[in-house]
């Protein structure tokens, strides 16, 4: 049986012509030797527009970042190959500047003679507190960057940080109370405590992977707070720039798989992201490999004798169901991978954000509640409507779709809830809660009422009585 | 006119942990083997080829019958995360001397003596 060859044209290399292929990237061929260029050529073409805080207008190309660079390292296929890729595109000088002639290389302004980031580092989250069957790799983590990546400094930060108030207040976060809010309703009733009930980090770490209500809501939960931590501790170390080794591959992944958990307003984030909730020093959070697809990664890896560390996953869930389909596809049809990311790219919100999610961070879409409350049955006719209690303050509004349905939504095989499914939040949600700014009106309500004002074509449901309904419709029914 | 063929076998990105954690592997083949990939006929070692022939459908040893004795006499434990629908899984990776599987025929590529196949998994801890 003949089958149909995965490249085109033949099997020289596409770019020189000349040698023969060693690698096919969707369908087209490159030899061994062409191929760094490729990925050098990628990576610089998804980052170097977005070094400079501003666009530049002159056809000179310098550049220079405003603050440091920050790398977040899981150990993974992706985040070892964009260390290792950054490592020499942009810091190969550091080490080769005792061996080299005083007169600068390439022109005055050539990437590689003047630092772009006065610092930079790698940051290593652990994540194995969460989970008594991970082992803690710190040590591993640190020995490969000591060892291979002398000019980054190696930054380790672990999960449970994000109830630590003592990471938070060497963070440079306003200090917060900490908040529970009840797992177990929609609205997501919390109450200010004093600090006492759990004090300890890692137990708060496990009282809040042990409220969530799914694999799916866990695997996504620590996703969040990963990111978090990555992005506050780079802003504690005034850095500009947080690169994140996420492939081609990974991003597909991740932007199917958080679409199908409400996500969709947050598609262009899931590619690229400019953080900068206390409106001082923004940090752009760039993913320099979204070109680059995980064969690509893994071949370069391959070829350089990359150490991959691993890095621990969930086997289960949204994500890893995901994960297997755009795998298998990737390997079919490889061209529809990117088709995934290019489209999503094109995608924006039809309405403005209105403020930003307390948990994510990210922008927060108006309508959150509203919509959720028209496409779920909440009550039958004969339970009496919940009027919260004024006393009783609510989450709901302060969280983004899909946050709260990473902290609400049950499924027939959700975790079993403990009687008490209370959530410990972050300190950074917390702080939120805690700002003056945010006043008891739920996000929601403001929102809408511009939202009508300025006549843009947005559904707002209306709950209307029988006779109303009977009305609307009284000319086409049949009497 | 070789009746067996000798082969270098690596496996990288964590695959190595399906097979005893070691990386390198070295085997030998016979140069025909069945063409249902049985791997199960150890006679196949010292038949000639005209008796070969008589017993069953014969094809020259190529990757895809590699896979099949990999995954039913060096695989340890979880034959399911090497190999899928008749071929490795989705994810892992396949050099033929050091080239990209896809450019020499996939798994209809005949193995010559001293060749080297590694098996790369993207996904394993990746």
């Amino acid at each position: 049986m003949s089958r149909r060859p995965k490249y085109d044209r033949d099997i020289r290399c596409i770019k020189c012509k000349v040698n023969n292929g060693k690698i096919v990237v969707r369908h087209a061929v490159y030899c061994k030797e062409c191929f760094p260029a490729l990925l050098n050529s990628k990576v610089k073409r998804s980052f170097e527009p977005f070094i400079n805080s501003k666009p530049e207008s002159s056809r000179k190309k310098s550049l220079k970042a405003s603050g440091n660079l920050f790398i977040g390292f899981s150990g993974g296929l992706g985040s070892t190959v964009l260390l290792d890729l950054i490592s020499r595109i942009y810091f190969s000088n550091k080490l080769e500047i005792k061996s080299q002639e005083a007169k600068a290389r390439g022109g005055k302004d050539h990437p590689r003679n003047e630092p772009v980031w006065k610092k930079a580092s790698v940051c290593y989250v652990e994540i194995s507190a969460g989970f008594p069957e991970m082992v803690d790799r710190t040590d591993d983590v640190r020995r490969l960057i000591e060892e291979k990546y002398e000019a980054f400094e190696f930054i380790p930060v672990r999960l449970e940080d994000a109830f630590d108030p003592k990471w938070w207040d060497k963070a440079g976060g306003k200090a917060a109370l900490d908040v529970i809010a009840n797992g177990n309703s929609e609205d997501l009733f919390f109450s200010t405590v004093c600090g006492d009930s759990i004090s300890d980090p890692t137990a708060k770490l496990h009282s809040y992977i042990s409220a969530l209500p799914t694999r799916t809501a866990v695997d996504s939960g620590i996703r969040t707070l990963t990111r978090l931590l990555l992005l506050h501790t780079a802003h504690h170390n005034q850095s500009s720039h947080l690169l994140l080794g996420t492939s081609l591959t990974s991003l597909s992944i991740g932007l199917i798989s958080s679409i199908s958990q409400g996500g969709g307003y947050s598609v262009r984030e899931e590619s690229q992201e400019e953080w900068n909730p206390s409106g001082t020093s923004p940090i752009r959070l760039v993913r320099p490999l979204q070109e680059i697809t995980m064969k690509e990664c893994s071949i370069w890896a391959w070829w350089n004798g990359l150490q991959v560390l691993g890095r621990e996953k969930h086997q289960q869930g949204i994500g890893a169901l995901t994960k297997n389909f755009i795998v298998g596809l990737e390997r079919d049809y490889p061209s529809t991978v990117s088709t995934i990311a290019r489209t999503c790219a094109k995608l924006t919100p039809k309405v403005g954000a209105g403020g930003l999610c307390i948990l994510c961070e990210r922008p927060l879409q108006p309508g959150v509640q509203e919509w959720k409350s028209s496409i779920s049955i909440r009550a039958t006719t004969n339970s009496p409507s919940a009027v919260p209690s004024p006393l009783l303050k609510s989450l709901t509004p302060h969280l983004c779709y899909s946050c709260h349905t990473t902290l609400t939504s049950r499924s027939s095989k959700s975790i079993p809830s403990s009687a008490s499914a209370s959530l410990v939040l972050p300190l950074w949600a917390s702080a939120h809660l805690q700002e003056p700014s945010n006043d008891t009106r739920s996000i929601d309500q403001t929102v809408q009422e511009e939202v009508k004002e300025a006549g843009t074509d947005v559904w707002i449901a209306r709950k209307v009585g029988r006779d109303e309904m009977k009305a609307s419709i009284g000319d086409f029914l049949i009497e | 006119l070789m009746t067996t063929i000798s082969l270098r076998v690596e496996f990288g990105g964590g695959l190595e942990l399906l097979f005893s954690n070691e990386k390198r592997h070295t085997l030998t083949l016979p140069a025909l083997v069945p063409s249902d990939n049985n791997t199960n006929n150890v006679k196949f070692l010292s038949a000639s080829a005209s008796a070969l022939d008589e017993v069953t459908k014969t094809k020259p040893t190529d990757v895809q019958y590699l896979m099949y004795h990999l995954r039913d006499h060096l695989l340890r434990d979880r034959p399911e995360l090497f190999m899928e629908n008749q071929t490795v899984r989705p994810g892992i990776l396949v050099l033929i001397n050091d080239t990209d599987w896809e450019l020499e025929g996939e798994g209809d590529y005949v193995l010559q003596n001293n060749d080297e196949i590694v098996f790369i998994s993207t996904l394993h801890g990746g």
